[in-house]
Parts: structure tokens; C-alpha cells; sequence
């Protein structure tokens, strides 16, 4: 039988699932390997060195010419002593959770709203809604620069005011927290949609023949079925919440200039110790936005963990 | 009252009830939602067609006199925002291809082949998805520094064209694809890099499109890594050159009209792209979240 197969086998590849019945040519053994050798290759070169040569680095101080010197745990205890880190570790909270909370609760009422037959033209409201995504984020900040300028804004125009908005940081503070909101909340709205859809509509109708009411199945029925959407949903933002840096740069920076120190985000830190040729500290402060990132997602997933077992109960 | 309008409902039942608060009360909402949704774009468009002058006494109205001097302006500041806009479309552009060739190529081994260490090295790769890609940069610049590509375009494209999230998402969905598609390839005397390239490349262009898409607007987006490694005006993205126009005269003082003709020349094209393959664009944003 293996003999009668002989040609057939020969010429298949040694394909996920299929039993090899011959020698395998070397070529066969060799194939995969020259399929994932770019990529590996570049992914070696350009992010698994660099990033183990960072943590490295990180214990160093290195100027990026001449001797490093080792400084054991220095650059992370001098980066948490400087005052400068804990605005940005503030300021960076504060953007995530600010935006966070109006912009899940937006998207996903969004799309719920439109999955009514209140809504027509769905076709032409969903591109409408997530076209601000589409929107380079340096762009769009500089129109909401335009929008909420003091002397020449459009907004102060409109309400006859002269509000400092980007000037007050307490005020710029929420004018990232409207831009996070406006960009990304189509995105989420889309997934969001995509999610409700997945659900097979026969749940719903058996709930509502069973007499549950609007409130009830999108209660126990909905939210529910949308966990891993939402809890996916969480993490993604969290993890780039911690990389925020384009819009409160753009937003406050003047002519290319970071923003003042009282607005900054985490990774203005990373830029400035670059900046001022301190290696061992940038990478060290980046090595401390990883331990963040790690936690701010090992604690949302215990909480949505937690959660299931509550809706279990 | 159903919320839920289910797919069996007559077209009549909706008309009938047009009238009703509940129906208004939700279009206000409706064109509230849009208007707010596209408010910023109008005002981005309207305030181009301004002269830099007159968007200082009427920064909201539609303009007086419609002048292009923006745009002009657009053309010869820093020496030409064209070349800026043409810099952050080669840079984005060519990271874009190589991308999803490279992406392509690794994601069909690790679909479509057994091979020994393949479940070690792609779970490896999964894993350092949580690692933020900034601590590549304090070492990626001091490699790049010693190969003198600092105020590049290399130095800038080079390092973008891996993408681990993008092995998933495109793995994934060669996952789906038939294994009986590649062994007929196979019988018919095809060889390995036939097999990828005439039939997995073509078969999976859904799932490359969105990849695309994303890859490159991530590249387009990026404004971190270039102000970093671009100081040059002459090899700086558009994200990079627009936040720095100002008025030549003043300082510092930053032109809005030639601003914001800038932003409409960095979001018109893929705006334009966005309307044609729009619903690539949403499906590219749902791949990761709803299809595990």
C-alpha cells in the first residue's frame, strides 16, 4: 500500500496532518526553516538583541561611547527618586483612566444604539463614526490644538470666552483625555459591533420569548457573551495608554518641544535621558514602563476573572 | 417596547412608527454623534482654505475669502512639506511591503509545516507581544548610531518591519486555509516556494490586505522613533515636520491656515483609501479581538 502511494506522497509536502510515508528529501526538512528565516532574522537583529541588550543595559552607565560602567540597581532606584517620574507616572494614570471608562461605555452603547431599528443608514453611520481613527494622531492633535486654542481657538471663539484650555494644565489634562476619546472611540464601537453580532440571535430570541426584558438580556445575556471582547479590549488599551506620548507632546509641545514636565507621559523620560546620552537610565526607565504594562494587564485579568465567576454564581 | 430589531421584521413596521419620540429622540442623538464624529475633519478643511491671518479674527466661520495660499505654503515651507509627505510615504510604504512578505512567509511555515522547534519558537515570539517595543530603542539607537544611519530613511524603516502581532493574525488564518488546496499544488509538480506563492499568497489576500493596512498606518503614525533619529528636516516624516511650522518671521509662532493644510494634505490619501476599502479597514480593526 505504501509502495501504490509512493508517487503521491512524494510529491506532497509535509503538510500539518499528513502522515510522511518516504525519506523526506532535505529540501522538504529544509523548507520551513528558509520560510521563517527572514523573519526571524530580522526580528532577532532588531528587537530580541536589542531588547536583551537593553536590560543589560539598564544596569550600566554608558554614555554610548567609551566604558560603561556597572551601577548595579541604580539607574531604577534613580529613576524612582526622581520627582519627575512620579508626575509621569500620575499623568500617564490619569490619561488611561480618564479616557478609559467614557470611551468603553461610549463605544459599547454606540454600538448597541445602532443595532436598533432606530438607526438607518447603518451602512453610512458605522464609516462615519470610525473614520477619526483614520486620523494620524499627529494631526489630529494639532486640530484640537487649533480647536481649544486661547486667543485663536475655534471653541473660545464659539462660546465668547478666552479659557486657557492648553495653557491651565489642569484643563490640558482633559483636552488629551477628549482627544483619546474622539480617536478611538469609533475603533472600539466597530469591535464592539462585531462582537454583537457574533452572538447567534436565537439567545436573544429564546430570552425574549421567556419574557426577559431589555435591561435583563442585555444584563445576563450580552455582557457576558462579550467578555473576552471587553476584557481583550481593556488590556490593548491599557498597554497603550502606558506607550501614550504623541498626543500630549503635540498637544503642549510648542514647535517640536516636549510638553512641560507637569503633563508629561511616561516615555517624555525615555526621550530625555536619550536625549541627554543617558543610556543605562532610558533603558531602565523603559525596562520600568514593561513592569508596568505586565501588572496594569496581570490585575484587569484577574479582575474580569473574578467577574466570570460572580456572573456564574 | 424590543430594543433588538430582529432580521423577520416587516419594512412597513418601521415606517409606521416614524413618528414616535422614541424615533426622534434617537435621530437628535444620531446626528449629534455624527456631527461631533466629523466636526474636527470639517473645521481641519475649512480653516486650510483660511489665509494665516484671517484664522486669528475668525477662527470658526467659514472662510471670507477662500484663498489656496495655505497650500502653497504647504509646498515651500522647511524647504517643502512635499518632501516630508513623500518621505513618510516611502518610509511607511516600503516597511509596508517587506512586512507582509517577510510576515507572510514565516506566518505559512508555522500554519502549514511541521517542523522540529516550531511550537517552542512561535510561543517564544507570542510572549514578548507583552514587551513594549520602546525598550528596543535606547540600544537600537546606538547600533544605528554606529552604523552612521542616524537622519536616514533606513534608520527609520528598518526597524518597523517586524511585526509578531501580524504573525499571529495572518497564521491564524492560513490556519483555516484547506491543506487539500497546497497538496493538489503539490501533486501537479509544484515545489515549496510555488506552492506559497501562487496559491497561499493569493488565497490569504483578505486577512495581507488588512495587514497592510494596519502595518501601515502604524508606520505613518509613528512620531516617537523618527524625532528620535530624524533631526534633518530633508529625511523627517510629515508627523514628524508638521507640529514644527511656524511663521518664519515671528518665531515661533505657529502658522494654523499652513497647519492645518498640512493635516488635510497627511490625512487626504488614506482618507481617500479609506472610502474605497472601508470595509477592509473595520475588519482589519475587529481581526485581533473577535476572531481567536
Amino acid at each position: 500500500m505504501v509502495e501504490a502511494n509512493g508517487s503521491i506522497a512524494a510529491a506532497a509536502p509535509p503538510l500539518v496532518g499528513q502522515r510522511r510515508r518516504r525519506r523526506r528529501h532535505w529540501g522538504d526538512t529544509l523548507a520551513p526553516y528558509l520560510f521563517i528565516l527572514p523573519f526571524i532574522v530580522a526580528f532577532v537583529v532588531l528587537f530580541l538583541g536589542p531588547a536583551l541588550y537593553s536590560l543589560g543595559l539598564s544596569f550600566y552607565r554608558y554614555k554610548g561611547y567609551g566604558a560603561a560602567h556597572f551601577l548595579g540597581w541604580s539607574n531604577y532606584l534613580a529613576t524612582l527618586r526622581f520627582h519627575a517620574f512620579w508626575s509621569a507616572l500620575g499623568n500617564t494614570i490619569f490619561y488611561w483612566v480618564a479616557h478609559v471608562v467614557p470611551m468603553m461605555v461610549i463605544a459599547f452603547l454606540l454600538a448597541i444604539f445602532v443595532r436598533t431599528k432606530f438607526v438607518p443608514f447603518k451602512s453610512v453611520i458605522k464609516p462615519i463614526l470610525f473614520v477619526p481613527n483614520i486620523v494620524a494622531i499627529v494631526a489630529a492633535s494639532l486640530v484640537f490644538q487649533n480647536l481649544f486654542g486661547t486667543e485663536y481657538g475655534v471653541i473660545n471663539w464659539l462660546i465668547g470666552m478666552k479659557i486657557p484650555w492648553l495653557q491651565d494644565y489642569g484643563l490640558a489634562r482633559w483636552v488629551v483625555v477628549v482627544v483619546l476619546v474622539w480617536r478611538n472611540v469609533g475603533f472600539w464601537f466597530v469591535v464592539f459591533l462585531a462582537g454583537l453580532t457574533s452572538i447567534s440571535p436565537e439567545i436573544e430570541d429564546a430570552a425574549r420569548v421567556d419574557g426577559a426584558t431589555t435591561w435583563q438580556r442585555l444584563r445576563f445575556i450580552t455582557i457576558p457573551l462579550m467578555r473576552n471582547i471587553f476584557l481583550f479590549a481593556f488590556v490593548i488599551d491599557a498597554i497603550n495608554s502606558f506607550q501614550l506620548f504623541t498626543e500630549p507632546n503635540v498637544l503642549m509641545g510648542r514647535a517640536g518641544e516636549l510638553a512641560n514636565e507637569q503633563v508629561a507621559p511616561l516615555l517624555n523620560l525615555l526621550v530625555l535621558n536619550l536625549r541627554s546620552g543617558n543610556f543605562g537610565q532610558a533603558s531602565a526607565v523603559s525596562w520600568i514602563l514593561f513592569v508596568l504594562i505586565a501588572i496594569a494587564s496581570f490585575v484587569q485579568f484577574r479582575l474580569f476573572k473574578s467577574g466570570e465567576g460572580e456572573a456564574s454564581e | 417596547m424590543t430594543l433588538f430589531a430582529s432580521a423577520t421584521m416587516p419594512a412597513t413596521h418601521w415606517r409606521i412608527r416614524w413618528f414616535r419620540p422614541a424615533m426622534l429622540a434617537s435621530w437628535v442623538l444620531l446626528a449629534v454623534l455624527v456631527l461631533l464624529s466629523i466636526y474636527p475633519f470639517l473645521m481641519m478643511f475649512i480653516n486650510s482654505f483660511k489665509s494665516d491671518t484671517e484664522i486669528m479674527v475668525n477662527p470658526a466661520a467659514l472662510p471670507q475669502q477662500w484663498t489656496l495660499h495655505s497650500y502653497a505654503a504647504v509646498f515651500s515651507a522647511n524647504g517643502g512639506l512635499w518632501r516630508n509627505f513623500i518621505n513618510g510615504v516611502v518610509i511607511a510604504g516600503t516597511s509596508t511591503v517587506v512586512a507582509v512578505f517577510i510576515t507572510a512567509m514565516a506566518a505559512f511555515a508555522f500554519a502549514k509545516y511541521h517542523f522540529v522547534g516550531r511550537n517552542v519558537i512561535f510561543t517564544l515570539l507570542m510572549l514578548t507581544l507583552m514587551v513594549p517595543p520602546q525598550i528596543t530603542i535606547p540600544p537600537l539607537y546606538i547600533m544605528f548610531a554606529q552604523l552612521h544611519w542616524i537622519n536616514t530613511l533606513q534608520v527609520q524603516i528598518v526597524p518597523t518591519v517586524t511585526s509578531v502581532f501580524g504573525l499571529f493574525m495572518i497564521r491564524q488564518y492560513m490556519l483555516g486555509i484547506p491543506n487539500e488546496l497546497l497538496e493538489a499544488a503539490r501533486m501537479d509538480g509544484a515545489n515549496h516556494w510555488q506552492v506559497f506563492w501562487r496559491i497561499m499568497l493569493p488565497v490569504s489576500a483578505p486577512i495581507l490586505g488588512a495587514f497592510a493596512i494596519l502595518h501601515f498606518l502604524g508606520v505613518w503614525n509613528a512620531y516617537l522613533w523618527p524625532l528620535i533619529v530624524a533631526n534633518r528636516p530633508a529625511v523627517q516624516p510629515i508627523m514628524v515636520s508638521l507640529p514644527n511650522l511656524t511663521d518664519p518671521n515671528i518665531g515661533y509662532l505657529p502658522v494654523w491656515g499652513t497647519i492645518m493644510a498640512g493635516c488635510v494634505v497627511a490625512t487626504l490619501p488614506i482618507l481617500i483609501v479609506f472610502v474605497i476599502f472601508q470595509d477592509r479597514f473595520m475588519a482589519s480593526a475587529v481581526v485581533g479581538a473577535v476572531r481567536e
